[in-house]
């Protein structure tokens, strides 16, 4: 018999699988419901996303902000929370990186990386974890809190951008000061792809440690199992659930420093165009697993990537890829309710009587 | 010093006027997560309802002339998108607030992708009623400048509020809302019940997004709503599940909304977009202080999950 | 407005159950039983958890189809498809857990089940007719205070008006009274009694408590492992026959004698402890209590009094409001330092919603209290799952624990072996206090001698022991001392060999001062 916990992976790779093929086949119905042909519809899909180094590229540049801002619904959902904030913490992590970044023009590139890095960080870990506090500590539902704040999030720095910090001298776009040109992040070698990339990476594979092989992941999974036992097994839940909150803003945040510090090198509107919901849709995917993020942030990355060439080939207006992403997470949530129903995933089917 | 008197009363008017105006949209997707949460479900969706209603609402009245054609269609769309959150949330082990976060993203997706020829063409408005006739100031006139949909939301509330109490129907919505125990005891159909109680809240956020369209602003775009329908559930919870609080919270909402543009008029834009996030400070605001570590939400139904 | 039929006009059916049967997959629940309830007769349905009775009665109820088999009333083979089927048949139930809506008020409640009712509810007309109705009836609530507000006496009271509202004339009680003050439950009983004795409803009393079934029952039926075992007048039977047919005849397991032990230091130490329900009212009042080591103190008491929020303070589940408990002689905040240090072990009632994680599985369940330690992990950091496994291993075997192995999820165990992991885990490092609260609660026999074993032996090996259970024969078999804990308070206190259950039993009935 395999082990119970191959045969839960392979439960979930393969109704992630026909989840997506299911997506795919309701979108070809419809994109031949306005006489394209479908076929063509999915190669193209398939060119824009994979088949080219350019349009892995654009896969990949991406993906890097989808695996962090997956992350901020992903490990407070481990401790059992459902936290959508993903959005206003990238955009807060954007602005505090533009700040740290013009405050520190003409340190050394590591030393001023770093610290735009943790600005960032630090203030998407804030923004989530105050959210997850207020749910601990005062009872607030962290849904309605995190969606909340994500407004708020996206006012402040429409405020700060249209006031405070603007960069007066653009005038086709309103946005902030610029951070300094000699602190803007470079791609990774051989490929044209930001170092969000190889970062988002690095980070879920640390955390995919962290939560399987630490006693804090047995922890948080115990807490996120049954919240009681854990409360009976005497865990500190409130410090868990706000480190857990703080870990995943932390995520996001990092995402909007490096849409900074590596894309935009201001913060504008384009902060704010989707990545952290999609990261929400990216976390439901991969069943909270860390290591999943990464195939499954390219595969959303994917998607998105190929809405461009999509919209001019076949004249589809840019929404596309959002309906394609609704469409995907609707049909992965409905997937749910075949847990458990396939008898081949299931240990009494390998059983030999 | 006179003139700042005077300004500051043109700000009273002007966020009344406001209130009134801005207000309707939230007052439908009130009432409509109202009905839903009565029957024992959430539904986070309701801004690509509401959306999707200003579009398609929008659509009708271009294409056909009749903008209150446009009001009925939106409700329709409305309905059809909440079917989906409905039917999969009937399945086992389906988390309704996910479905909910998916049904945002799909429906503001499809109003997108459906709506982009409807941009540029202007829809007929739906018509005023005057109220300020009365009065010689064109200030004090056009605040008390009236939309129909305003009052029917607010028959609508206080039907609503009759009905929950006097109507079978309203008994077997709350019993399912409360208790799955006792609706299975009496032979209830959960899953049905809160289908139609979710198609019915879809429904009135549909409409709610046609006023949008349709009234004010009364143009299609794709920065139209600014998170009416996800305020729904925070405004809900606020009004503590009673179509009659709803009202004086939709009002009380409209109103923060207002604020921005009602200072703008008197020629403060400084701290614009703080204005316009009034309404979600202020709701956060409202669930800090209403909320308790020890304790349920008062008046929550027993079967909705935000209530944790 | 309404045209229910008056229960008083139209005699209570007579009911004949023919060889009903049911089937669980290659399970058999119910085996083929069959008896007859004359009208007016008040018919007790005995056994054991498991015996079948539930089973018999959602077939009768329509909630089940049976397998095989048929019911008759009065003469003419009726099939029940659904519970609306069986209650146009007049067959009405209560059930063990309430099925009232919380948030709505009495009147609301009652006119609810009316098949009849109209769209439009006719309020005043509708509130006039209850009035009559309840002027007919022996007992009385205000129609306007919400169900959420009645204690669980009223809200039974309620269940029975709104089935004989609905014009049930035979009505089923499952197990009525578990919730109840013995004084609570005499007055439902001794009202269906009246009932029946009016001639105007059956009942069926399902229960396994023998002395409400011999004060009130006229006939009575007794299940085992789906069958039926035995039946009969209970004028003509004894307590002993009636208990021999519910347990078959094996002897009941002795448990384990019990070596006397000398006065042990005060382990826990409440004084004042106040603590809030859910809805942030008082559950516990100024309870105080001591537990010494090498004793087990029993706490008995109708369940509702404030004992399950007493276990979560005790657990960390549920905050303080006043006062301060103290284990062995130091402030005890509930963290885990101090679960550890000081041994505190606790096994609560329903322990796979309690004290398990569902997903996971027996081994990681086992490892709840001690997955930071080495060997299970290093530096208290870094798990060691095969550490993990291989202690689980070893406690599988040492508390008989059946399972797959030690990697099954812990929800496909029966209640008996999710019993066992817990005390496994709660147990296998020594416990110097052990909270236990309804540890035998739905466990067969066998299951419940070994746990009670389990737990004396922990008391002779000088464990502090907090017993709190709803069942008082396993209060009376097990204590060395016994509290009564009644509206949050300890209103009685005796000692093992002073106690009469009279006695026990009119405190647990006490209202709070």
């Amino acid at each position: 018999m395999p082990p119970p916990g191959l045969l839960n992976s392979l439960e979930a790779v393969t109704i992630n699988v026909a989840a997506f093929l299911i997506t795919m086949a309701l979108f070809g119905v419809y994109v031949a419901s306005l006489g394209h042909n479908p076929l063509d519809v999915y190669y193209v899909l398939w060119l824009g996303s994979f088949a080219r180094q350019i349009s892995v590229e654009s896969t990949l540049t991406n993906a890097a902000p989808l695996m962090l801002t997956a992350l901020c619904t992903a490990i407070p959902a481990r401790a059992g929370l459902l936290v959508i904030g993903g959005e206003g913490a990238l955009v807060v992590g954007g602005v505090a990186t533009v700040l740290a970044g013009v405050a520190l023009s003409g340190a050394p590139f590591l030393l001023g990386v770093a610290v735009m890095a943790l600005a960032g960080a630090l203030a998407g870990g804030l923004w989530i974890g105050f959210a997850g506090a207020l749910r601990q500590y005062r009872g607030v539902n962290e849904t309605i809190s995190t969606l909340l704040l994500n407004y708020i999030a996206i006012a402040v720095m429409y405020h700060l951008i249209t006031g405070p910090i603007r960069d007066w001298d653009r005038v086709l776009k309103t946005s902030s000061w610029s951070i300094p040109q000699e602190l803007r992040v470079g791609p990774l070698p051989f490929i044209d792809v930001h170092w969000g990339l190889a970062t988002g990476v690095v980070i879920c594979l640390i955390l995919w440690i962290i939560m399987r092989r630490t006693t804090f992941g047995f922890g948080v999974d115990i807490l996120g199992g049954n919240p009681r036992a854990a409360q009976m097994a005497g865990l500190p839940i409130n410090r868990m659930v706000v480190l857990c909150c703080f870990i995943g803003g932390a995520g996001a945040g990092l995402a909007g420093s490096f849409e900074v510090m590596a894309v935009h090198g201001f913060a504008s509107e384009s902060l704010a165009v989707g990545f952290g919901y999609a990261g929400i849709l990216v976390a439901f995917l991969s069943r909270q697993n860390p290591a999943a993020i990464i195939v499954l942030a390219i595969l959303l990355g994917g998607v998105t990537a190929s809405g461009g060439l999509l919209q001019r080939r076949f004249d589809l207006p840019d929404a596309t890829t959002q309906v394609l992403q609704g469409v995907l997470f609707l049909v992965v949530l409905a997937s749910n309710a075949a847990y458990g129903r396939l008898s081949l995933f299931q240990p009494a089917a390998w059983r030999t009587t | 010093m006179e003139g700042t008197d005077i300004s500051w009363w043109s700000v009273l008017i002007a966020v009344i006027g406001g209130a009134i105006r801005v207000s309707t949209p939230y007052l439908f997707v009130s009432l409509g997560e109202t009905i839903t949460e009565k029957s024992g479900r959430v539904n986070l969706g309701l801004e690509g309802v509401l959306v999707m209603g200003a579009m398609s609402g929008y659509a009708t009245a271009v294409l056909t002339g009749e903008p209150w054609l446009g009001v009925l269609v939106a409700g329709c769309a409305g309905a059809l998108l909440s079917l989906v959150h409905a039917l999969v949330c009937n399945l086992p082990r389906v988390n309704d607030i996910a479905v909910g976060i998916a049904l945002f993203i799909f429906g503001t997706g499809l109003a997108f992708f459906l709506g982009k020829p409807f941009i540029n063409p202007s829809a007929p408005r739906l018509p005023d009623i005057d109220l300020g006739w009365w009065s010689a100031s064109p200030q004090v006139q056009s605040a008390l400048k009236i939309n129909m949909l305003f009052v029917i939301g607010f028959v609508l509330a206080l039907g609503l509020a009759w009905a929950l109490k006097t109507t079978r129907w309203g008994l077997v919505l709350r019993t399912v809302g409360d208790s799955e125990e006792a609706a299975q005891a009496l032979g209830y159909n959960i899953a049905r019940v809160r289908t139609l109680g979710t198609v019915a809240g879809g429904f009135l956020s549909g409409v709610g997004g046609s006023y949008l369209s349709l009234y004010y602003p009364g143009t299609w775009n794709e920065g139209l709503s600014s998170g009416q329908g996800l305020m729904a559930v925070a405004l809900v919870i606020f009004a503590r599940w009673d179509p009659i609080r709803c009202f004086y919270a939709s009002l009380l909402f409209g109103g923060a909304t207002a604020l921005g543009p009602a200072l703008q008029t008197v020629g403060i834009t400084a701290n614009y977009y703080l204005y316009g996030a009034a309404p979600y400070f202020l709701t956060l605001a409202l669930l800090i202080y209403s909320s308790s570590p020890k304790r349920a939400l008062e008046g929550a139904p027993g079967e909705v999950s935000i209530n944790r | 407005m309404t045209h229910l039929p008056d229960p008083a006009k139209k005699p209570p059916p007579k009911v004949e159950i023919w060889k009903l049967t049911k089937r669980f997959g290659s399970f058999t629940a119910l085996d083929e039983v069959s008896f007859k309830i004359a009208p007016g007769r008040f018919h007790a349905l005995l056994g054991e958890n498991g015996a079948g009775k539930s089973t018999l009665v959602k077939c009768l109820m329509g909630t089940y189809r049976a397998d095989g088999g048929s019911v008759v009333l009065d003469a003419a083979e009726v099939e029940i498809s659904s519970p609306r089927a069986a209650q146009r048949l007049g067959l009405g139930m209560v059930y063990q857990h309430f099925t009232l809506v919380p948030s709505m008020t009495v009147a609301e409640n009652l006119v609810l089940g009316d098949p009849d009712l109209t769209q439009v509810i006719d309020w005043p007309a509708q509130r006039a007719s209850l009035e009559a109705f309840l002027a007919d009836m022996p007992f009385r609530l205000d129609l306007d205070r919400l169900v959420s507000s009645l204690s669980a006496g009223e809200k039974q009271k309620l269940e029975i008006l709104k089935q004989l509202r609905l014009g049930s004339r035979l009505l089923i009680l499952d197990e009525p009274t578990s919730v109840l003050t013995p004084d609570e439950a005499d007055q439902i009983l001794g009202l269906m009694r009246r009932l029946t004795d009016e001639g105007r409803i059956s009942v069926v009393l399902i229960s396994h408590k023998l002395r409400e079934v011999e004060a009130y029952a006229d006939e009575v039926t007794v299940l085992r492992q789906g069958k039926l075992v035995g039946q009969g007048r209970v004028a003509d039977l004894s307590r002993d026959d009636m208990v021999r047919m519910m347990v078959g005849d094996e002897p009941p397991a002795q448990v384990s004698a019990r070596e006397s032990s000398g006065e042990g230091a005060v382990m826990l130490d409440v004084q004042a402890l106040c603590v809030d329900n859910d809805k942030g009212l008082p559950a516990v009042r100024d309870l105080d209590l001591q537990v010494r080591a090498g004793e087990i103190v029993g706490v008995a008491g109708i369940s509702g009094n404030g004992q399950t929020e007493f276990v979560e303070v005790l657990a960390g589940q549920r905050a303080i409001a006043g006062g301060q408990p103290v284990v062995a002689g130091e402030p005890y905040h509930r963290t885990r330092t101090e679960m550890r240090a000081r041994g505190i072990k606790l096994l609560p009632e329903a322990p796979l919603q309690n004290a398990c994680v569902r997903g996971m599985s027996v081994a990681e369940n086992l490892s709840l209290r001690r997955f930071d330690e080495a060997p299970m992990s290093r530096a208290g950091f870094w798990l060691n799952r095969r550490a993990m496994r291989a202690r689980a291993t070893e406690l599988i075997a040492q508390f008989r624990v059946k399972t797959q192995g030690p990697d099954a999820p812990i929800e496909t165990l029966s209640g008996g072996n999710v019993q066992r992991t817990v005390l496994a885990r709660e147990l296998a490092d020594g416990a110097n206090l052990l909270i236990v609260q309804n540890p035998c609660f739905g466990l067969d026999l066998k299951a419940v001698a070994e746990i009670r074993q389990r737990i004396v032996e922990a008391r002779n090996g000088g464990t502090a022991v907090l017993l709190l259970s709803e069942d008082l024969d396993e209060i009376l078999e097990l204590s060395d001392r016994i509290l009564v804990m009644s509206e949050g308070r300890i209103v009685y206190e005796t000692t093992r060999d002073a106690a009469r259950v009279q006695d026990i039993g009119r405190h647990m009935a006490q209202e709070g001062a």
